[in-house]
C-alpha cells in the first residue's frame, strides 16, 4: 500500500521532502553542518543577493556597458543568470545545512524545533523590514540617481533579490544562530 | 528575576535513559522528538513543556519529580 506524499501548500514542500531533509544524516552534506560552515555560507548568500540586487544597475554604472551592443548584452545576460543560478543553488545548501527547519510544517517538526524555528521567524520578520525598506529607497530614488539602465530595466534584479531574501533569511538566522543542528 | 528570563531546569534525562540501555535516538522515537531534542535537553540548554517532561518520565519509569528540578541534583542521588 503506497502512503500519500501529503503537500503542504502553505510551506510549499511534500511529506517526504520535509523528512528526508528533517532526517538527513548523509555524510555527503556532512561539511554543511559545523556552525562555523553555516556561517560561511549565510556570508556567501549576503553577497550573492547583494550581487543579484546589483543586476539591476552595475552594467551603466559600474562598467558602463552598451546593452545596445549585443556581445555585451551576452555578457551581462550570463553573468546575471550565473549569479541567480548561484544564489539558487547557496539556497539548496542552506536548506540542507539546517535540516529544512524553516520551511517544515509544525506536524513534523518537535516542540523545540518548532520553537528554534519560530525564534528565527521573529527575527526574519525584523530583518525582512529592512529588506524592503531598502527596495523601496532603491526604486525611490534609483531612477533619479540614474541606477537603472535607461532602457530595458526597470530594477527587476531588484525584485528578484528581494524574493530570494524573503525565502532564505529565516534559514540563514536559523543556520547563523543555532549551534547544533 | 525578569519577566521573560527562562529559569533553568535541571534534569537527570541521561542517567535515567542510561540506566535503561536507551540510545538518544532511541529515546527520542518512543517520546516522538528528534535525537538533538534529546541532546539539548541532558544538556540543560532546553526545557521542555510539562507534556514532554511526562511523557519522558512515564518512559523512563519515573516521576517527573525525580527527573526534573529547579534546583541542581545531588551527585549520586
Amino acid at each position: 500500500m503506497s502512503k500519500k506524499n501529503k503537500f503542504y501548500w502553505f510551506e510549499g514542500v511534500t511529506e517526504k521532502g520535509a523528512k528526508a531533509l528533517l532526517s538527513d544524516e548523509n555524510p555527503k552534506y556532512g561539511w554543511l553542518r559545523p556552525q562555523r560552515n553555516r556561517r560561511v555560507l549565510v556570508g556567501l548568500m549576503i553577497v550573492g543577493l547583494i550581487a543579484v540586487a546589483m543586476g539591476s544597475y552595475w552594467p551603466t554604472l559600474k562598467t558602463n556597458m552598451n546593452l545596445s551592443s549585443g556581445t555585451e548584452i551576452v555578457i551581462y545576460s550570463v553573468t546575471a543568470i550565473f549569479v541567480i543560478f548561484a544564489v539558487l543553488v547557496g539556497y539548496l545548501f542552506l536548506r540542507i545545512s539546517v535540516r529544512g527547519i524553516g520551511d517544515a510544517p509544525n506536524e513534523l517538526l518537535d516542540e523545540r524545533q518548532i520553537r528554534v524555528r519560530d525564534t528565527s521567524f521573529r527575527y526574519a520578520y525584523y530583518a525582512m523590514g529592512y529588506v524592503v525598506l531598502g527596495l523601496l529607497l532603491m526604486m525611490l530614488f534609483g531612477p533619479e540617481l540614474k541606477m537603472f539602465q535607461p532602457e530595458g530595466n526597470d530594477g527587476s534584479y531588484l525584485v528578484i533579490a528581494t524574493l530570494f531574501a524573503f525565502s532564505s533569511i529565516p534559514s540563514m538566522i536559523l543556520a547563523w544562530r543555532e549551534r547544533d543542528i | 528575576m525578569s519577566r521573560n528570563q527562562e529559569e533553568p531546569v535541571y534534569n537527570r534525562i541521561e542517567e535515567a535513559r542510561l540506566a535503561h540501555g536507551l540510545s538518544r535516538q532511541e529515546l527520542a522515537d518512543k517520546v516522538g522528538v528528534h535525537y538533538q531534542t534529546i541532546g539539548y535537553l541532558e544538556r540543560g540548554e532546553y526545557s521542555p513543556s510539562l507534556a514532554l517532561s511526562l511523557r519522558i518520565a512515564k518512559l523512563l519509569k519515573q516521576e517527573v519529580s525525580e527527573l526534573f528540578s529547579l534546583t541542581p541534583f545531588k551527585k549520586g542521588k
